[in-house]
C-alpha cells in the first residue's frame, strides 16, 4: 500500500496503481477518452492530465504509477484550464450534429464538455471535411468527421480479437480510421466497436436512428445463446403515453463481468434479440376435437396434476415423459429434478437441446444454451435421446420448449408425440409443435425470469428479471411450484419455496457447490 | 504475382533475413520495390504484407504515414522543391513559381508527356544550398532560374 | 585559433577520406583498437562520463549518463541506434559527418557498442539521404573485409554487425521512440515513456539512441581523454560543436567550433556575416524548435545553459539568420506549415491544436487576419505546451510562441496592410 493525497484527501492505495484508478477508488473521477482499462494506458487525448506537486508539468492519471507521499490535484485551475483546452481542440474540427447522433446521451464527449467545458467556440477556421457514412462492416457505419483518433477500436481488434482489420491512415489532422480495401471489420465481435467507440463514429447499423439513448432503460441479464452465459444488459423503451411502439428492445449490451466476459459480448448474441418480441406465445391454448381453444391457466394446470396424480397412484409414473432444455435456470432445473426425479420414480426425462452450432475459440461455445453445466451439477439424469430401445407407449408428455432457432423441434420430438396419448407444451414462443400437443401454457424468457445459471467454466451468475412478460406467460419456477405443491407429494417443501432466492437457499444446502456463493 | 526483377527479390531475401524482428525489413523492402516499380500498388501491399507477416492493413497504415512512399505512379523526374525556412529566406517561392510556370503544373500535378512531378517538400538538409530541390535523390542547391534550365535541358 | 581545436572536421578537406585506405593512414580506427584491444568497457563508460559528452541531437542529455542507465547482465540483446534523421529545419552537419568520414562514425558505432555490449548497431538515416546511405554501406563493407566489423573484431571476441536504415520522410522520427517504432517496421508514433528506451527500446530491448555527432566524439574521447576534450568548449560542456549555418549569411556551411563560442561571432567572423545591404533582424539559434532571437540578443555563448537562459534552446546547433526584409509572418508561415504537416497525429493538442494554428496563419497570409487572432494563436500554443505526448508539441509551440511575442508589432502591421490590399 502507499500513501497519497488526492484532492487534499489522504488516502492508502494498492501499489501498482495508476493515478486514474486510485482516483476512482475513493470516487474522483478523472475524465479520460483514450484510456480503456482493457488495454495498457495510450496516452495520445490528454485529457486526463493532473497535477502532481513537485512536477513541472502536468502528468497523465491514465499511465502514471502512484508513490509514495505523491500529491495530486484532479481539480486545481491548472487542470482545469489543460481540460478545458484539451476539449476544445477534441471539438474544434468535431461536427455539431448531436441533435442527429446515435450516441448522444450516452456520448463521453458530450458529457465531458458539460463537466468540465462549456466554453464558447473560438474556432473559426474550415473544419476538415471526411467521409461521414463509411460501411466499416456487415454492422457497423464510421463517421470520421465524429472522431476523435482515440485509436480503442484499432486496439480493440489488435489486442483483443487479434483479427486486426482497422488501423490509422495518413498522418496528422488528416489522420483516419480505415481498412484494407476489401477487408473490413468481420469477426464475430464487431458490434464491441460501437459500444467501445467513446464518441458518435462508430455507430451500429442494427441501432441507428431508431430511437434516442436517453428514452432507454437497460436491465441487466444474461445471454442465453450459448454455454457462455455472457453479462449483458438489455435495452428496452419505457414507452411513451398513447404511443404505441412497434419495439420494445432496442438492443443487447456488454455488461461488464471480469470474470466471464469482461466488456465484450459476441455479435451472434448481440444482434439475436428479436426472440424476445417476435411469435411470443402469450395464451393458454386447448385442442379439441382437432380445434384449438383458448383455455385457462389454473384449470388446465389441475387437468394436468390430476393426470399425474392418476398414474402416481397406479404406480405407473414410467409411462410419463418429460422433455426439458438447459436454457433453463438452476432453480427450475433443481425444482424439476426434484418433482420428475424424486417424487415421481421412474419418469422418463429426455434433455432436448438446440443442435449445437460453430464455436469460436473465445466466448461463443458450439452448445447453445446457458446452463448445461447447473442442469449437471444438479444432477438431473436425463436419458439418452433418441432412446437406444423402441420407446414404450406413454400415457403423458410434458415438454418445456427451447428457444427456436430456425430448426422446430417438432421435428426432433415427432417419434415422441406419436407415442403419446396427452401430451402438454411449456413453450414461450409459438411454433409448429404448438399444433401437435393437447395444451400449450405460454412461459417466459431468461431474460424475463430472476435466477441463476452456470456456465461452461462452472461460474455461477444470478440475475433479476429485465423484461416483464407478455400475456399470461408465467416462468417455468412458478409452473414448476404449481405442480409440485398440487401432486402433493411433498406439499410442505414446495410450499416454502416462494421466492427464486428461496428455491436457491434450499438448492444450495443440497449441493456443494452452489454453497456459499451469493 | 508480383513482377519483381530477379535482383531486387535476391535484395528483399536478404534484408529480411538481417533484422531479429521481420516486420523491420518494412520499409527497406518498400524503398526497394519503389525503386524499381515508380510507386507501391496495392498488390505490392498484399504482397510485402504476406512476406513479413503482417496484414496488409499494417502496411497500409504505414505507406500513407510516410510523405517519400507513393500509393499512385507519378513522373519520371520528380521535383521536390524545399518551401521551408532557409529555401524560403533564400527565394524558394521564386523557385517554385519559375517551376510552375515553366512546367505548366501545380504541386502535385504531373506534366501530360508524365515527364515531370511537381512537389513541394519540407527541409531536405541541405539548407546551406538554399534553395536547392530534390530530382529523384539527387540534390540541386544554389537554385536560380537559369540554373533550373540548365538542369532540366541536361535530363534525358 | 580555432582551427587548432577543430578535431571532427579537421580531415574534411582530404580527398577520399571515405576510403577506408585514407582513413586509416591519418590513424583512423586506432581508438576502436585501443578500446578493444585494452579496455575494458567500464574504463570507457568512465572515460565518456567524465567528458561529460552532452548529446547533440538536440536534447543535450549527457552521452555517458544514457548509456550507464542499460541494465547490464540481463538476457535479451541490447541495440545502438544512431539518429542520422537529421529533419530538425536548418540542420545539415550530420550529413558531412557521414559523407566525408563515414569511418569515423563507424569507429564511433563500435566503441560505443563495445562499451555498452552491443551487437548489433542501426544507423537510422533519413530517407532523402539515399547516397550517404550507400557511401555508409560501402564502408560498412570496407570495414568488415578488414576485420573492424562482423565477427571478432580486431582479433577480439567481439562482434559487431552494424545496419543502415533509412527512414521515408517523417520529421517525427527524428524523435528517438518514433525512430524505434520507425525501425520497427510502424508508423512513426512517439511512445509513451517511461519506460525509456534504454530499459525498453527497439523489439523491446535495452537501447541506446545517439545522434551522429555524439557517436562521431566517441573516438576523440577515446583517443585523447576526458580531460582534453573537457578544455575544448566549457568545463561542462566541453567539445567542439559543429554548426550548420544557412540563411542570410555570406557563406552559409558548417564551422566546427567549441561550444561557448559567441553566436555573434559565429555570423560575423565566421559565416561572413549578411550578404551587402541586409540588416539583421532575427536568428534562430538551434534549429526551427528553438525561439527566435532578435538582433540585440546575439552575444551570446553558444553551450547549452546560456540559450536556456536566454529562453531558447541549442538544440541542433543550426543557426538561421534572418535578415531585416524578410517578413516574419512569412517565418511563422513556414513553421507552423512545418509543424502541422509534421505531427504525427496521434495526440490531441499537437494534431488539432498546431494544425488550428496553422490554419489561422494561412488565413492571415492570405489576408483574411482578424483582430484577437495573435492573442488566439497565444493562447492556444501555451495550450499545447507542456501537455503533448512528445516534444513535438512544445517544439511547435515555443517557436510560434516566441516569434508572435518578438515581433507582435510587425505582425499586427502585416496583418493590417494584408488586409488593405
Ligand atoms: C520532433 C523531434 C525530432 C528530432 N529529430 C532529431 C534528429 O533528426 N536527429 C537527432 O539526432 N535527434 C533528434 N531529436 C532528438 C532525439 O529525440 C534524441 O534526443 C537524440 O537523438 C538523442 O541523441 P543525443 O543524446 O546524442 O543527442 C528529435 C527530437 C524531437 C522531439
Ligand atoms: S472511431 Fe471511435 S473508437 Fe475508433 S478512433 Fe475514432 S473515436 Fe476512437
Ligand atoms: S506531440 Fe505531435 S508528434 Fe508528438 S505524439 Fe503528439 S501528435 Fe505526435
Ligand atoms: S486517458 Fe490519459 S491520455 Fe487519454
Ligand atoms: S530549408 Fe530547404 S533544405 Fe533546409
Amino acid at each position: 500500500m502507499v500513501k497519497i493525497t488526492i484532492d487534499g484527501r489522504q488516502v492508502e492505495v494498492k501499489e501498482g496503481m495508476t493515478i486514474l484508478q486510485a482516483a476512482e477508488s475513493i470516487g474522483i473521477e478523472i475524465p479520460h477518452l483514450c484510456f480503456h482499462p482493457a488495454f495498457p494506458p495510450e496516452g495520445s487525448c490528454r485529457l486526463c492530465l493532473v497535477e502532481i506537486e513537485g512536477r513541472p508539468k502536468l502528468e497523465l492519471a491514465c499511465s502514471t504509477i502512484v508513490q509514495e507521499g505523491m500529491t495530486i490535484s484532479t481539480q486545481s485551475e491548472t487542470v482545469r484550464q489543460a481540460r478545458r483546452s484539451v476539449l476544445e481542440f477534441l471539438l474544434a474540427e468535431h461536427p455539431l450534429d448531436c441533435p442527429i447522433c446515435d450516441k448522444a446521451g450516452n456520448c463521453q464527449l458530450q458529457d465531458y464538455y458539460q463537466e468540465y467545458g462549456l466554453f464558447d467556440s473560438q474556432f473559426k477556421e474550415n473544419k476538415e471535411r471526411k467521409s461521414k457514412k463509411v460501411a466499416l462492416g456487415k454492422n457497423l457505419i464510421l463517421d470520421r468527421e465524429r472522431c476523435i483518433l482515440c485509436t480503442r477500436c484499432v486496439r480493440f481488434l489488435k489486442e483483443i480479437t487479434r483479427t486486426g482489420e482497422l488501423g490509422v491512415f495518413q498522418r496528422g489532422l488528416r489522420s483516419e480510421i480505415d481498412y484494407f480495401p476489401g477487408q473490413p471489420v468481420d469477426n464475430n465481435y464487431s458490434g464491441n466497436l460501437a459500444e467501445l467507440c467513446p464518441v458518435g463514429a462508430i455507430t451500429d447499423k442494427d441501432f441507428r436512428f431508431q430511437t434516442r439513448s436517453w428514452f432507454l432503460q437497460s436491465g441487466p441479464s444474461i445471454c442465453p445463446h450459448c454455454s457462455r452465459a455472457c453479462s449483458i444488459y438489455i435495452d428496452y423503451h419505457v414507452g411513451f403515453p398513447r404511443v404505441e411502439l412497434d419495439k420494445y428492445v432496442y438492443r443487447i449490451r456488454a455488461r461488464e463481468n471480469p470474470e466471464i466476459n469482461d466488456y465484450w459480448i459476441c455479435d451472434f448474441g448481440r444482434y439475436n434479440y428479436a426472440y424476445l418480441e417476435k411469435k411470443r406465445a402469450t395464451k393458454v391454448l386447448v385442442r379439441e376435437n382437432g380445434q384449438a381453444q383458448e383455455g385457462d391457466w389454473d384449470s388446465q394446470i389441475e387437468r394436468l396434476v390430476k393426470k399425474i396424480k392418476e398414474f402416481y397412484l397406479k404406480k405407473k409414473t414410467n409411462r410419463i415423459g418429460l422433455v426439458l432444455h438447459s436454457a433453463l435456470t438452476n432453480e427450475e432445473l433443481y425444482l424439476a429434478k426434484k418433482i420428475f426425479q424424486e417424487d415421481l420414480p421412474e419418469v422418463n426425462i429426455f434433455l432436448i437441446d438446440p443442435p449445437e452450432g460453430e464455436g469460436d475459440n473465445w466466448l461463443l461455445t458450439p452448445s447453445r444454451t446457458p446452463n448445461l453445466k447447473g442442469l449437471e451439477l444438479i444432477g438431473l439424469q436425463p436419458q439418452k435421446f433418441p432412446p437406444e430401445k423402441p420407446l414404450t407407449e406413454l400415457e403423458i408428455l410434458i415438454i418445456f420448449a427451447y428457444l427456436p432457432h430456425g430448426e422446430d423441434q417438432y421435428n426432433q420430438l415427432r417419434s415422441l408425440l406419436e407415442k403419446s396419448h396427452f401430451s402438454v407444451l411449456f413453450t414461450a414462443h409459438q411454433t409448429a409443435l404448438m399444433n401437435q400437443v393437447d395444451v400449450v401454457f405460454p412461459t417466459t424468457l431468461l431474460a424475463e425470469k430472476e435466477g441463476s445459471v452456470v456456465n461452461v467454466e462452472e461460474k455461477l451468475q444470478k440475475f433479476p428479471a429485465a423484461l416483464t412478460p407478455p400475456g399470461t406467460a408465467r416462468s417455468e419456477r412458478e409452473i414448476l411450484l404449481t405442480l409440485g405443491r398440487g401432486l402433493g407429494i411433498n406439499f410442505s417443501f414446495y410450499r416454502q419455496l416462494k421466492t427464486p432466492a428461496a428455491v436457491f437457499d434450499q438448492l444450495s444446502q443440497d449441493i456443494s457447490y452452489f454453497r456459499g456463493s451469493k | 504475382m508480383m513482377d519483381l526483377s530477379p535482383e531486387t527479390r535476391k535484395k528483399i531475401t536478404q534484408l529480411t533475413a538481417k533484422y531479429p524482428q521481420k516486420q523491420a525489413a518494412l520499409l527497406p523492402v518498400l524503398h526497394l520495390i519503389q525503386n524499381e516499380m515508380g510507386y507501391i500498388p496495392q498488390e505490392a501491399e498484399i504482397w510485402v504484407a504476406e512476406l513479413l507477416g503482417l496484414q496488409p492493413v499494417r502496411v497500409k497504415e504505414v505507406i500513407t504515414f510516410y510523405t517519400m512512399f507513393l500509393e499512385k505512379p507519378i513522373g519520371r523526374y520528380h521535383l521536390q522543391v524545399c518551401t521551408n525556412l532557409s529555401c524560403t529566406l533564400a527565394g524558394a517561392e521564386h523557385i517554385l513559381n519559375y517551376l510552375i510556370k515553366k512546367l505548366g503544373i501545380k504541386p502535385g500535378e504531373t506534366t501530360a508527356d508524365g515527364r515531370f512531378t511537381l512537389t513541394t517538400v519540407e527541409c531536405l538538409g541541405a539548407c546551406e544550398q538554399a534553395p536547392c530541390m530534390m530530382i529523384n535523390f539527387d540534390y540541386y542547391g544554389n537554385l536560380t532560374p537559369e540554373k533550373i534550365d540548365e538542369i532540366l535541358d541536361g535530363l534525358e | 585559433m580555432a582551427d587548432k581545436e577543430k578535431y571532427l572536421t579537421k580531415l574534411f578537406g582530404l580527398k577520399n577520406l571515405h576510403k577506408i585506405e585514407v582513413y586509416l593512414q591519418n590513424g583512423g580506427y586506432e581508438a576502436a583498437k585501443k578500446a578493444i584491444k585494452t579496455k575494458k568497457p567500464q574504463d570507457i563508460l568512465n572515460e565518456v562520463k567524465a567528458a561529460n559528452l552532452r548529446g547533440r541531437g538536440g536534447a543535450g542529455f549527457p552521452a555517458g549518463v544514457k548509456w550507464g542507465f542499460v541494465p547490464q547482465g540481463v538476457e535479451k540483446p541490447k541495440y545502438l541506434c544512431v539518429n542520422a534523421d537529421e529533419g530538425e529545419p536548418g540542420t545539415f552537419k550530420d550529413k558531412y559527418i557521414m559523407s566525408h568520414n563515414p569511418h569515423l562514425l563507424l569507429e564511433g558505432i563500435i566503441i560505443t557498442s563495445y562499451c555498452v555490449g552491443i551487437h548489433q548497431a542501426f544507423i537510422y538515416i533519413r530517407g532523402e539521404y539515399e547516397m550517404i546511405a550507400r557511401r555508409l554501406e560501402k564502408a560498412i563493407e570496407e570495414a568488415t573485409a578488414k576485420g573492424f566489423l562482423g565477427k571478432n573484431i580486431f582479433g577480439s571476441n567481439f562482434d559487431l554487425e552494424v545496419i543502415v536504415h533509412r527512414g521515408a520522410g517523417a520529421y517525427i522520427c527524428g524523435e528517438e521512440t518514433a525512430l524505434l517504432e520507425s525501425l520497427e517496421g510502424k508508423r512513426g508514433h512517439p511512445r509513451l515513456k517511461p519506460p525509456f528506451p534504454a530499459s525498453i527500446g527497439l523489439f523491446g530491448c535495452p537501447t541506446v539512441i545517439n545522434n551522429v555527432e555524439t557517436i562521431a566524439n566517441i573516438p576523440f574521447i577515446m583517443a585523447r581523454g576526458a580531460e582534453w576534450f573537457t578544455q575544448i568548449g566549457l568545463p561542462k560542456d566541453g567539445g567542439t560543436r559543429i554548426f550548420g549555418v544557412s540563411g542570410a549569411v555570406k557563406k552559409p556551411g558548417i564551422y566546427e567550433l567549441p561550444l561557448g563560442t559567441s553566436l555573434r561571432e559565429l555570423i560575423y567572423n565566421y559565416a561572413g556575416g549578411l550578404p551587402e545591404g541586409k540588416k539583421l533582424k532575427a536568428v534562430i539559434p538551434g534549429g526551427m524548435s528553438a525561439p527566435v532571437l532578435k538582433a540585440d540578443e546575439i552575444d551570446i555563448p553558444l553551450d547549452f545553459e546560456s540559450l536556456m537562459k536566454a529562453g531558447s534552446m541549442l538544440g541542433s546547433g543550426a543557426v538561421i539568420v534572418i535578415d531585416h526584409e524578410t517578413s516574419m509572418l512569412d517565418v511563422l508561415r513556414v513553421v507552423s506549415k512545418f509543424y502541422a504537416h509534421e505531427s504525427c497525429g496521434q495526440c490531441t493538442p499537437c494534431r488539432v491544436g498546431v494544425a488550428w494554428i496553422n490554419k489561422i496563419v494561412q488565413r492571415i497570409a492570405a489576408g483574411g487576419g482578424q483582430p484577437g487572432d495573435l492573442e488566439t494563436i497565444t493562447r492556444l500554443a501555451s495550450a499545447i505546451k507542456g501537455k503533448t505526448l512528445c516534444p513535438l508539441g512544445d517544439a511547435a509551440a515555443m517557436p510560434i510562441l516566441a516569434i508572435v511575442e518578438k515581433f507582435k508589432d510587425e505582425l499586427l502591421d502585416q496583418i493590417g496592410s494584408l488586409k488593405d490590399n
